[in-house]
C-alpha cells in the first residue's frame, strides 16, 4: 500500500521525465540512424550510419570533439581554481559577511547568458575596452587576441559558470565541522599542511559535484562560445546546431549530438572513478 | 609527565571578561576536572591551554617553561573535541598516525606505535573502517588513541562524553581513567556534569562566572563546599538557617525549630545570637518518627528512582529533600520527624550573619 502511494507520487515527475528527456532521446537515437536527406528533405527513408562515419571521417568535424572537451576541462579547472578562494572565504567568514558574498557570487546569474556573453565582446574585441585602452595608452600597436580564440571563450565560460562551482564547495566546506582543523593543528600540522591533508580532501565531494556541472554546462554551451568565440572556436555544439538548423542534416546533427553526449558521459564517468571517496 | 601551571589568567572578549584572572596549579600525572555550568570560562580555560584562544593577561607554563604566546601546533597537548572532530577521509589507522606523522616519525616506527595504540583503545579490528562506519563509543576511542598516540605533554578533553548515550557515557568514564592512570598523562578534563568530575578526577576545579569557586578532592567539594554556589551545583543541597545558642569548646549549640538542638562538633565560628548557615546533603539526613525528633515535618512529595525514594518534605526550616532507602517507605502527606548527623553538617562560609540583622 505505502509503496503503492509512493509510486504514485512520483508519476508526476516520472511524466514529465519520459515525456521531455526519454522520449527525445529516442527520437535522437532513430533519427541518427536515418539516412541523409536529398533535395531539401531533412532526412531520407532508410537506415544506416552515414551520420556517424561522416563525423568520425571527416577532420573538421571530429577534432571538434577533443577540442570541445578540452575547452570544458580547462574552463573546470579555471573555476576550480578561482572559486576554491572563493568559497573558503564565504566558509569562514561572518554570518552577515556570508550573506553578502552569497549574494554576490550569485549576482551574475541574474544576467542573461546572451547579455553577458555580449558584455565580454566589448571587453574583448579588437577595438574594445581593454585593446583601445593598451593602445591609447601607447603600451601595445596592434590589438591583443583576446576573443575570437580559446582564451576568451574560456574565460567568458569560467565568468559564467563560476556560481555552480563555488556553490558546491561552500556547501560542502560549510558542512566540515571547524573542529576538524583544530584537531589537525591540536596534533602539529601547520597551514598549508591542514589545507593539504585536511580541508580539501574533505572538502572533496563539493570539488567533484562541481567539476562535473561545470564541465558540463561548458561543453554543450552554445551562445558564449559562438559570441566570443566568433565561430572560429569550432565546438561540437556549434557544429551540432549547424548541422541541424542551416544545414538542415537531422541524421548527421542527431549523431554529432549523440556522440557528443556519450563522449562527456565518458569524461564525467572517468573522473567520477578517479575521485571517487570510499569514506563518505 | 608535565606540570601545568595557569597564572593569573585573563581572557577577554571587548569589554566582557570571560576569566578574571584564574590560578591553578596542575601536578605531574594529575587528572583535573573543570566543572561549572555553560558560560562559567571551562572551556574557556582549555581552548587556552590548547592555544586556540589568545589569552588577554596572565601565563601559562608547562614544566615551568612559558607557553603562552606558542601555536597550539608547538604546544604538544593531546586533544579531544566533543564533536570527535575526526578527519572523515582517513582510516581509524591513518588518523592516528597524522599526529606521527607530523612529526616526521620514521614510517617503521609509526606503523608500531599505530599498531600500540589501536590495541590501547580496543580498536585493532577496525583499523581500516573509516569514522563514518564506527559507532559513537568507538569514535570517541579513535579520538582518544589519536591524541595519545603521540605521547603529548598533556592531555586535554572537551566534553568527551556529551554525546554519548547514558549507558556508554559511564562505561567510557571507567576507561578514559584507567588509561589515564596507565599512560600517567596530566589530564585536563572539561564537563558540565558533576557525577562526571566527581568519578574520574583527582582534583575537582568548581568554576563560576569566569573564576575559580573551589579546587579540591572531589569528597571535599561535595562534602565541605567552599560556597553555597558550588553546594548546589556538584550535588543537591538542604541549606539549614539556625540561630547558635551557645559556643562552647567542644562544639556549636544550635536550636532547631520545635524546641530540638544539635551539638555542632569542631570550632566553627559562630557567636551565641548569630545565625549559622548549614549544609546537608540530602542521604545525611534520616527520617525517623515523629516524637521526640530534632526536627518535625511533612512528607509533601514522594518518588520512587530505582536505588532510593526521594522525599520532599515541609519543615519549618523549609522544604527539604531527603534520601531514603527503598526498604523504609513513608507515604505522601504522613508527619514524620528528621534526624540529622552533626558529624557531617557542613557550616557555610559567609553564611554566617547575626539574628537581628537577617531579621531586619
Amino acid at each position: 500500500m505505502r509503496k503503492l502511494r509512493s509510486a504514485v507520487l512520483i508519476l508526476p515527475a516520472a511524466a514529465i521525465i519520459f515525456l521531455f528527456v526519454v522520449l527525445p532521446y529516442v527520437i535522437v537515437l532513430v533519427m541518427s540512424f536515418r539516412t541523409p536527406g536529398a533535395g531539401g528533405a531533412p532526412y531520407g527513408e532508410g537506415f544506416g550510419l552515414k551520420g556517424y562515419t561522416q563525423f568520425f571521417s571527416e577532420g573538421y568535424y571530429a577534432m571538434s570533439l577533443p577540442q570541445t572537451m578540452l575547452l570544458g576541462m580547462v574552463t573546470t579547472l579555471a573555476c576550480l581554481a578561482l572559486a576554491y578562494p572563493v568559497a573558503l572565504h564565504i566558509a569562514t567568514a561572518s554570518r552577515r559577511w556570508r550573506a553578502i558574498l552569497y549574494g554576490i557570487v550569485l549576482s551574475p546569474l541574474l544576467v542573461g547568458i546572451v547579455v553577458r556573453s555580449y558584455g565580454w565582446t566589448i571587453l574583448l574585441g579588437n577595438s574594445g575596452v581593454i585593446n583601445a585602452t593598451l593602445i591609447q595608452m601607447g603600451l601595445i600597436q596592434r590589438p591583443l587576441p583576446l576573443m575570437y580564440n580559446n582564451f576568451g571563450v574560456v574565460l567568458a565560460l569560467a565568468h559564467v559558470f563560476l556560481p555552480f562551482m563555488v556553490l558546491p564547495l561552500l556547501s560542502a566546506l560549510q558542512a566540515m565541522d571547524p573542529a576538524v582543523a583544530q584537531a589537525a593543528r591540536s596534533l602539529g600540522a601547520r597551514r598549508f599542511t591542514i589545507f593539504r591533508r585536511v580541508t580539501f580532501p574533505v572538502s572533496m565531494p563539493g570539488v567533484q559535484a562541481g567539476c562535473i556541472l561545470v564541465f558540463v554546462l561548458a561543453i554543450s554551451s552554445y551562445v558564449t562560445p559562438a559570441l566570443v568565440g566568433g565561430m572560429r572556436v569550432k565546438t561540437t555544439t556549434l557544429l551540432v546546431v549547424d548541422a541541424l538548423i542551416d544545414q538542415f542534416q537531422w541524421p548527421f546533427g542527431s549523431a554529432m549530438a549523440l556522440t557528443l553526449a556519450a563522449a562527456a558521459g565518458l569524461v564525467v564517468f572517468v573522473f567520477a572513478r578517479l575521485t571517487r571517496m570510499e569514506w563518505k | 609527565m608535565t606540570e601545568v601551571s595557569i597564572l593569573s589568567l585573563v581572557k577577554s572578549y571587548g569589554k566582557a571578561e570571560a576569566l578574571k584572572g584564574i590560578s591553578l596549579n596542575i601536578d605531574h600525572g594529575e587528572f583535573v576536572s573543570l566543572l561549572g555550568p555553560s558560560g562559567c570560562g571551562k572551556s574557556t580555560t582549555l581552548k587556552c591551554i590548547a592555544g586556540f584562544e589568545e589569552i588577554t593577561d596572565g601565563k601559562i607554563l608547562f614544566d615551568n617553561k612559558d607557553i603562552s604566546r606558542k601555536l597550539p601546533e608547538d604546544r604538544d597537548i593531546g586533544m579531544v573535541f566533543q564533536s570527535y572532530a575526526l578527519f572523515p577521509h582517513m582510516t581509524v589507522a591513518q588518523n592516528l598516525a597524522f599526529g606521527l606523522e607530523m612529526r616526521r616519525v620514521p614510517r617503521a616506527e609509526i606503523k608500531q606505535r599505530v599498531a600500540r595504540a589501536m590495541d590501547m583503545v580496543q580498536l585493532t579490528k577496525y583499523a581500516d573502517r573509516y569514522p563514518k562506519m564506527l559507532s559513537g563509543g568507538q569514535q570517541q576511542r579513535v579520538a582518544l588513541g589519536r591524541a595519545l598516540v603521540i605521547e603529548p605533554a598533556i592531555l586535554l578533553l572537551d566534553e568527551p562524553l556529551a554525546n554519548l548515550d547514558a549507558k556508554l557515557r559511564d562505561e567510557m568514564r571507567g576507561f578514559i581513567r584507567d588509561l589515564q592512570k596507565r599512560v600517567g598523562i596530566t589530564t585536563i578534563y572539561v564537563t558540565h556534569d558533576q557525577d562526571e568530575a566527581m568519578t574520574m578526577s583527582d582534583r575537582v576545579v568548581v568554576m563560576f562566572n569566569g573564576a575559580i569557586a573551589q579546587a579540591a578532592r572531589p569528597e571535599d567539594v561535595y562534602n565541605h563546599p567552599a560556597t553555597e554556589e558550588v553546594a548546589k551545583f556538584v550535588g543537591n543541597a538542604n541549606i539549614l538557617e539556625l540561630p547558635v545558642a551557645a559556643q562552647g569548646a567542644e562544639g556549636t549549640l544550635l536550636t532547631l525549630p520545635g524546641g530540638g538542638t544539635l551539638n555542632l562538633p569542631g570550632t566553627a565560628s559562630g557567636q551565641a545570637g548569630s545565625l549559622m548557615r548549614l549544609m546537608a546533603r540530602p542521604e545525611q539526613i534520616a527520617l525517623v518518627d515523629p516524637s521526640g525528633a530534632q526536627l518535625g515535618g511533612r512528607i509533601a512529595k514522594r518518588y520512587f528512582s530505582g536505588g532510593h525514594i526521594e522525599y520532599h518534605v515541609d519543615t519549618d526550616c523549609g522544604p527539604l529533600l531527603v534520601l531514603g532507602p527503598t526498604s523504609q517507605t513513608v507515604a505522601e502527606g504522613q508527619a514524620v520527624g528528621l534526624s540529622f548527623d552533626a558529624q557531617r553538617l557542613w557550616p557555610m562560609q559567609g553564611g554566617v550573619g547575626t539574628a537581628s540583622g537577617v531579621a531586619a
